[in-house]
This record gives C-alpha cells, structure tokens and sequence, in this order.
C-alpha cells in the first residue's frame, strides 16, 4: 500500500463566534492517491468543516493535516495559498463563479495567479472547456449559463493548474439529474486519468461510483470502509 | 488575463457609485489645479510689476493699508489724496525723481479699465516707452492706450474714447511691454485731474532716487518735506507677497477639504465593495490569491480612482481656471491671480503634481480597506449564503 495523500491527526474545529460549536473531533483519515472517495452525513454534522481544513481553506482548531506527509499547520499563510492554487482544485456547491468575468477568464483565475503567461493561460483555460464541451461559451457570463455549465466551468477553473487532488462539497446539490449525471461522468473520467477525488456529496448515485465512503456524525467518523 | 482586467472589471462594475466616487475626486483635484494654474508664477508676477513701477520708493498718503499698496501694483482705482504742493516739494530733493499717478477707472463696452494721469514726458523717459502706431502726444483731447487694451477692444489710432462723458481722440498706441502698462488709457495728469474732479491732488508717487545706498536719508527727507507715508520697494513687495499669500491660504483650505472629502468618498466605496464581495474575495483566496494579492487588487482599485479622477481633475481644472481668469482679475485683491500672463491652458508641471497628488491621496484612502480585505479568511467569504 502507497503513502496516504491525505492524512489527519486527530483533527478538530471549534467555531467560536459568540457560542462554541465543535464542528469536527477527533478524526483520524487517510486516503490513498488515485482513489475516489465521499464524505457523506447529514446537514451540519461537519463535512464542509472536514473538506474545507484538508483543503487548507481554513486552520484547525486541534490535530494536523498531512498532504504529501507536508503538514499544512507549518505553512505560512503565503504557503497555504500556493498550496490551495496548485495543489488542490476546489469545487463549492454554489459554483462561486466571478460575475464580473467571462467563462474564460473565470477558469484563466487559478493560473493568472500561479504568474503564469498569458498566452499559456489562454491555451489551457480553451482546451478544458474544449474537453468540458464548454467551447462555445467561452466569452459568455456566468450568469448566461445553466446550473450544469457553471459547474463544469467550476471544474475547468479547479483543474487549471493541474492539481493532484479535487476537493468537491456538494457538487450536484443544485442540479438536476441529467445534469448530476453528466458531471458524475466527467468526475470518474477526471479520477481514471488520475486525480485523486473527494466529494461531499448526499446522493447515493455519486457515492455507488465511488470506491469509498467516508460516513460522518456529529464531527466524528462512523465508518470509512474501503 | 492579467490582474488588471479584474481591477478594471471591478471598478467600474457599480456605474453609479463609480461615477459618485469620480466626480469626488474630480472636484477635488479641479480644484486644486485651479489654485496652482491661478497661482502659479504668482509671486513671479508681482515681483514683475513692481518692477514695472521702477521704483526705489513709492510715496503714498498717510495710513494706506496692504489693499491699497496693493493696488499700487495692479493700476486698480485709489483715493486721490496727496496735493500738488507735496509733489513739487518732493520733487525739488535733491538726488530725487518724483513721478506722480492718479489712477482711476472707466469702461469700454461694460468692462473695467484702468485710466491713469501721468506726467507724459517724464513718464516716458523713466518706462523707456515705445510708441508702435501714431504718436506719443497726451493733451486736452488726446491720449494714448496700453497695446492689450488696443488689441482687446480694436482701438485704432484717430478712434475716439468717452471718458466721463468726454470724448477723447487716441493718438497713439504704445508697443507691447508685456506687463500691466499694456492695460490702461494713460492722460495727461491736469486733464485726468480735472476730468476725475480732483483738484490738484494725486493718488500716488513713485520715486526714484539717484544713490541708492543713502535710501534712509532720503526717506527721512521726503518725511520732512511732507505729511506722507513712504515705503520701500521691498516693504511694498513684501507687504504685497504677505496679502496675496494670505489669499492663496485659503484657496488652499478649500481645496485640501474638497479632497479630504474626496477621500473618504473613496474609503466609503471601498468598504461598501469589500462588503459585497466578500464571497468573490474567498472565491480568489480558495483559488490561491495571497494575502498581499488581495492587498494589492483593492489598492489598485482605489488607484485607479485617484487616476481616473486626477485626470478628469485637471482637465476640468484647467478650464475652469481658463474661463474664470478674466472674472477673477476684476478684483483688486486676485487681481494678479488672473492676469493675462499667468493663466495659461495646460502646465505639464501642475498637472504632473496633481496627478501624483491626486493617485497618493486616493491609494493613501484605499489602504485600510485594502488590508481589511486581506485579513478576510477565504472559509468565512464562501460558506455563508
Ligand atoms: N464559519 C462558521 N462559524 C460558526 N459555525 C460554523 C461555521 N461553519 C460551520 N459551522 C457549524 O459547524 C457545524 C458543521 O457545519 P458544516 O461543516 O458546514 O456541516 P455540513 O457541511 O456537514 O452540513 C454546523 O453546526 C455549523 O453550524
Ligand atoms: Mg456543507
């Protein structure tokens, strides 16, 4: 067996503002690189709290995150940046596209900020939305497209930088089933070509595709078999 | 992409606010370039004229104030109040040359112009006059102009100018001199005296005297010879300077309120923005936008606010400056503000000044807003709806 890509120490949150909520105790992970996992609970029970700390979008209240045996309590908050634009690609329920930018330049975002040319930039963000059958929407406004587009537009922005690990909380949460299923397609051709993925998801048509669950409870793990 | 498509995209992204925000800075600036195309050369410009004058001392009655001296050196209207006698007896000092003024006003076509009685001859010796067109003859019925008022109201030679009712013939126009000599109708002092009803009297004497290291005797003798006030040509200029400097204090006020308000116009649209986009700036945090990425993206917003609007500013501040100059000359006290020679339409230095000016201010406004962005955690920006 190879080296978790993931792993966590007895990882815990604690949300403080006015009452203390413990979000997240106590958990012990490890996820193999190239797997394709989910997260599943109920609402609130911690599972955006759990994704969110292993994609060094915020800090832990207690316990370390390992990615590539690195622990990201040791970054800098200029490290977890770096670390969030080219390691992880992250997807959010609520597609969290930029208004003001077109399709295209909603995915060019990740590498603009990773410095890299123009030129280089264009070229990627126009082959993924190629490879997303999002070609022709390349210079429209996120708010011209369907709940199904603006995802995979999400996609292509996550995948700009080539990640090794594609983090989504509750990707098809908006969306209908046609469009559910499309994207579930473009999730296991993104794990075949060897991304290791992590979805928070309710829907058990994306958790049957997987080849794990993570099954969570009121912050701690209940089961994670494999 | 580059990150300056996003400031722009952003800036401009609320049109209203945007162009609320502008005119802020707009006003601001305007006002500012203003001040300084009024203002610029001013102290140049006075110092001019007092060497126009060409005096070492300049004898005025008893109790003029700094207004009036001022006025000395713009040809603006001045009481008549030293008599024929005291000029004579200043005059027959030995080592002294005493030219008298009585200066006073009229209008051509609704517009004031200063008159002023002189003696023609010794007049003409001292300010080394020129005449371009007719002749340099100044008589009952006759006078001759300034070449800025010939040009401004198309005054030939052989035209005829009322003057209180009375018509006078010019005989002559005087070449350029390129200063307030250019400006006025010049009389001969006993018509001017008559025309204007003041008896033998004048408003004021210019002196000049022949050894100029024994200035204080010569002060103490014109004291003696008459109840008159006499004032160097340095306490003039500096007396002059302290006025006008005083005036340009207080545009300065106004201006450094307008662009203070200009200022917190822009805090205000900063914060309003962070606050609305607050998920955007999680959103770029969670796609790997450092701390002093987020920093530098607001900054530049709001320097794009002192950019655009200093530019707007100056334009509109030049022009403005440009269109008002006539008005504002008719003051005695801006009257140098104003002056032909001073306003001109574009100043690559002014502009420079206000422009780095107007983009210090507004970055110097943006920075609290731009840090309090980048304080915020990219988790908090996206996981409220
Ligand atoms: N930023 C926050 N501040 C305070 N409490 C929070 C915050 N985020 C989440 N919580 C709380 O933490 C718990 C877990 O939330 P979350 O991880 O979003 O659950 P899930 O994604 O499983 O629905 C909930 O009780 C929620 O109210
Ligand atoms: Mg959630």
């Amino acid at each position: 067996m190879s080296d978790p890509i993931i792993r966590t120490e007895k990882l815990g949150k604690v949300y403080d503002n006015g009452y203390r909520t413990c979000a997240l105790a106590e958990v012990d992970l490890e996820i193999e690189p190239y797997t394709f996992s989910c997260i599943m609970g109920p609402s609130g029970h911690g599972k955006s709290t759990l994704l969110h700390l292993l994609g060094g979008l915020d800090r832990p209240s207690s316990g370390d995150v390992y990615i590539n045996g690195a622990n990201l309590a040791g970054m800098t908050s200029d490290q977890l940046a770096d670390f969030r634009n080219r390691t992880v690609g992250f997807v959010f329920q609520f597609f969290n596209l930029i208004p003001v930018l077109s399709v295209l330049e909603n995915v060019q975002i990740a590498s603009m900020l990773a410095g890299m040319p123009d030129r280089e930039q264009k070229e990627r963000a126009v082959r993924l939305l190629e490879s997303l059958g999002l070609a022709e929407k390349a210079v429209a406004r996120p708010n011209q497209l369907s709940g199904g587009q603006r995802q995979r537009v999400a996609v292509a922005r996550a995948l700009i930088n080539d990640p090794d690990i594609l983090m989504m909380d509750e990707p098809t949460g908006n969306l209908d089933s046609t469009s559910e299923s499309e994207l579930l397609d473009l999730i296991c051709s993104l794990h075949g070509k060897g991304k290791t993925i992590l979805v928070v998801t309710h829907s058990e048509t994306v958790a049957a595709r997987s080849q794990r669950i993570i099954r969570i409870r009121d912050g701690r793990i209940v089961s994670a078999e494999i | 992409m580059k990150p300056a498509t996003l400031v722009l995209r952003n800036v401009t992204r609320r049109r209203s606010r945007f162009a609320f925000t502008l005119l802020g800075i707009t006003v601001g600036i305007a006002s500012l370039v203003t001040l300084l195309s009024l203002g610029t050369g001013l102290e140049k410009e006075v110092r001019k004229q007092a060497d126009v004058l060409g005096a070492h001392l300049v004898v005025t009655p008893k109790g003029w104030c700094a207004y009036e001296q001022i006025s000395v050196l713009t040809g603006e209207t001045l009481p008549e109040a030293i008599p024929d006698a005291d000029v004579k007896r200043i005059a027959s000092i030995k080592g002294v040359q005493a030219l008298p003024y009585l200066t006073q006003r009229t209008a051509i076509e609704n517009q004031p112009v200063p008159v002023v009685g002189i003696l023609p001859g010794p007049m003409e010796v001292f300010k080394k006059w020129e005449v371009e067109k007719g002749d340099y003859r100044l008589d009952e019925r006759g006078v001759v102009v300034g070449h800025g008022i010939a040009k401004q109201f198309k005054l030939f030679v052989d035209d005829v100018v009322a003057l209180r009712g009375k018509d006078f013939r010019i005989r002559g126009i005087l070449s350029e001199v390129g200063n307030r000599d250019d400006l006025a109708i010049y009389l001969d002092l006993p018509v001017a005296q008559e025309l204007y009803g003041v008896g033998d009297k004048v408003s004021f004497i210019s002196v000049k005297v022949d050894d100029i290291s024994q200035i204080d005797k010569y002060i103490l003798e014109i004291r003696n010879a008459a109840n008159v006030a006499v004032v160097s040509d340095k306490q003039l200029l500096k007396s002059v300077l302290g006025i006008v400097g005083a005036v340009g204090n207080a545009l300065q006020l106004i201006a450094a309120v307008a662009i203070l308000a200009a200022c917190f116009g822009i805090i205000n649209t900063m914060m309003t923005a962070i606050y609305e986009r607050r998920r955007e700036i999680g959103i770029l945090q969670a796609v790997g936008a450092r701390r002093k990425t987020i920093f530098s993206l607001f900054l530049a917003e709001s320097g794009f606010y002192g950019l655009a609007g200093g530019l707007l500013g100056v334009v509109v501040g030049f022009l403005f400056s440009y269109a008002a100059a006539p008005y504002i000359s008719q003051n005695e006290f801006t009257a140098f503000l104003g002056s032909e020679q001073t306003v001109r339409l574009f100043d690559p230095a002014i502009t420079l000044e206000a422009l780095s000016f107007s983009v210090a201010v507004s970055i110097l406004s943006g920075l609290y807003p731009a840090w309090k962005a980048s304080r915020l955690s990219p988790v908090e920006a996206i996981s409220y709806e």
